[in-house]
């Protein structure tokens, strides 16, 4: 009985001990409140006016990040403001510093500030409409995305993030900061401009890169071009080639079939043209049987009445030659004696008369030379009898004119012999004296008669006979003379 | 507990040019990630150009600093 009171007591205290359990963590769990990283617990009411955690002097209620705390029900009021990340999209018409109308399709990102000022200003202003803090966002930042825009340019607005972020600070951060919101980033997802101003921008760049493009396509064109023609004429000269070679090949090929089609014939052709040889052969020895029995029957009978006839003629024309030629030979032999004789006979002659001409020239030569020889004495004797009277003379003016007269001697002579001119003959008995006295008379008729012109004419013609003898003697002399020289020439 | 709030005295990293006339952005270590500031230069005339290396010399509660080259 004890055991079962202490065991019925045992559970009712299990029982009690449970359910006092269960009643602190429910209470617990009532009063415990935690913060999660990305909310800030504000929490108003009993013994929230002191000091927070951060900030030394508080606006009534307390702000607890990070951990938990305990909250009495009833006499303090909790209220969790998120930290997390807004996003607010905008679109706005504005105007860019160039004045150029643009519309802007923008995202703005913030949050509430971590620190405990922001998050104080946030909570004052947001607490109970947090989920109008995007419009009221929306609604403040276009504004200020219009002020941003207007103090930027298009190029600006498109390129430089710095200043678009310098500018939403300038802008926007201080008003933010009232807020107690924090941007984290701005973001523009659109510009659209109805003047085509951006188009314009990039019309030169995509001009160029248009033309660079073209220029390229152009390049490569002609490019692709060249190899394709380069190649199809390549391709074509492989083709001719090609086409040579079995054009080449076919000839071949014909050429070997012609002649293996024509081998049949040939080999016959070849045949008949041996059968043609052999024919030919005894077609040509028939022939010649023929002409040996031609030769035997017609041509060696002709040939000996020929040869018979011909060797008779020559007989005849041998005998006939032989027989001409004695006669010539006679004749000529004949003529050969006559004129041999007529030969000797005329030398016997020619000498006979020569010895005769000799002999007569002889005796004349002999004759004159023994005349010449006693004219030339005389006459030697004449001149030293002059020259004696010459010297004798010699002093005297004379010897001047007898030389003058000398010089004119030829004249003087030839005066005096005119006067023989008419004389047809004349014999002259005493010689060369006899021709000076005639001449010496004739003189002495004609002239002065000087006797000294005569001696004059005695030594020069005594002179003149010295060197042309027959010229003083004229006629006479040379009558002669004449029959000897006539047989010397 | 140590809440890593206090801001001046940090160094941080220039992200948006610091001029006159202009809004500059420092990137800042702080409550165990980084924050962005809106960054003033200490000095009159200073440029800070993004990527220097900054110390915070004033706070401006919520998210403002004046910074000086570091």
């Amino acid at each position: 009985m004890a055991i079962s009171s202490f065991g019925s007591l045992l559970a009712t205290v299990v029982v009690v001990g449970v359910v006092a359990l269960i009643a602190i963590v429910v209470l617990f769990k009532a009063m415990w409140r935690v913060a999660e990283p990305n909310e800030a617990l504000i929490i108003s009411g009993f013994r929230t006016r002191r000091a927070s955690d951060a900030i030394g002097e508080s606006m009534g209620f307390k702000m607890v990040t990070g951990h938990g705390t305990f909250v009495i029900p009833g006499i303090q009021v909790v209220r969790k403001l998120s930290l997390d990340l807004n996003e607010a999209e905008l679109v706005v018409d504005c105007v860019t510093q160039q004045g150029i109308p643009v519309h802007l399709k923008a995202v703005v990102i913030y949050k509430v500030g971590d620190d405990f000022a922001s998050i104080a200003n946030a909570a004052r202003r947001f607490l109970d409409q947090q989920d109008k803090m995007n419009t009221r966002i929306q609604n403040v930042f276009a504004g200020h995305l219009r002020a941003i825009c207007g103090s930027l340019t298009v190029e600006e607005l498109i390129r430089e993030r710095d200043k678009l972020t310098e500018a939403t600070r300038a802008a926007a951060g201080t008003e933010m900061e009232k807020l107690g919101l924090v941007i984290d980033s701005l973001q523009i997802q659109e510009i659209e401009d109805p003047t085509g101003y951006i188009q314009n921008l990039a019309k030169p760049h995509a001009v160029a890169v248009l033309k660079d493009a073209r220029v390229a396509q152009a390049h490569a064109d002609r490019e692709a071009t060249e190899t394709e023609q380069l190649s199809a004429a390549l391709k074509a000269e492989a083709v001719r080639d090609s086409s040579i070679k079995q054009a080449t090949y076919q000839a071949d090929v014909d050429r070997a079939a012609a002649q293996a089609k024509l081998a049949g014939p040939l080999a016959e052709a070849t045949a008949r043209q041996q059968v043609v040889v052999e024919e030919t052969k005894v077609a040509q020895l028939e022939a010649e049987r023929r002409e040996q029995e031609l030769q035997v029957s017609v041509r060696k009978p002709a040939d000996a009445a020929a040869y018979e006839k011909r060797t008779v003629a020559a007989g005849q024309r041998d005998a006939d030659i032989a027989a001409a030629e004695a006669r010539a030979r006679q004749v000529e032999l004949q003529a050969a004696a006559d004129a041999k004789r007529t030969e000797l006979n005329a030398t016997a002659q020619a000498t006979a008369t020569r010895q005769i001409g000799e002999a007569e020239a002889a005796a004349t030569q002999a004759k004159g030379i023994a005349e010449g020889n006693a004219i030339s004495a005389r006459l030697t004797a004449e001149a030293n009898a002059i020259r004696a009277r010459a010297e004798a003379l010699a002093s005297n003016q004379d010897a001047v004119i007898g030389q003058q007269l000398a010089e004119k001697w030829p004249q003087i002579v030839e005066a005096a012999a005119k006067a023989f001119n008419n004389i047809d003959q004349m014999i002259v008995l005493n010689g060369a004296d006899g021709v000076s006295e005639i001449v010496g008379k004739v003189m002495a008729q004609g002239a002065a008669g000087l006797g000294l012109a005569r001696t004059l004419l005695s030594k020069a013609s005594r002179r003149e006979d010295e060197v042309t003898a027959p010229g003083s003697n004229g006629t006479a002399v040379v009558t002669r003379i004449d029959p000897g020289s006539k047989e010397k020439s | 507990m140590n809440f890593d709030h206090e801001v001046v005295g940090k160094i941080g990293r220039v992200t948006g040019t610091i001029a006159p006339k202009k809004v500059g952005e420092v990137m800042l270590s702080i409550r165990g990630g980084s924050e962005a500031f809106h960054a003033y230069a200490g000095a009159k005339d200073e440029t800070i150009e993004r990527g220097e290396r900054v110390v915070v010399v004033e706070y401006h509660p919520p998210r403002t600093v004046v910074v000086s080259q570091a």
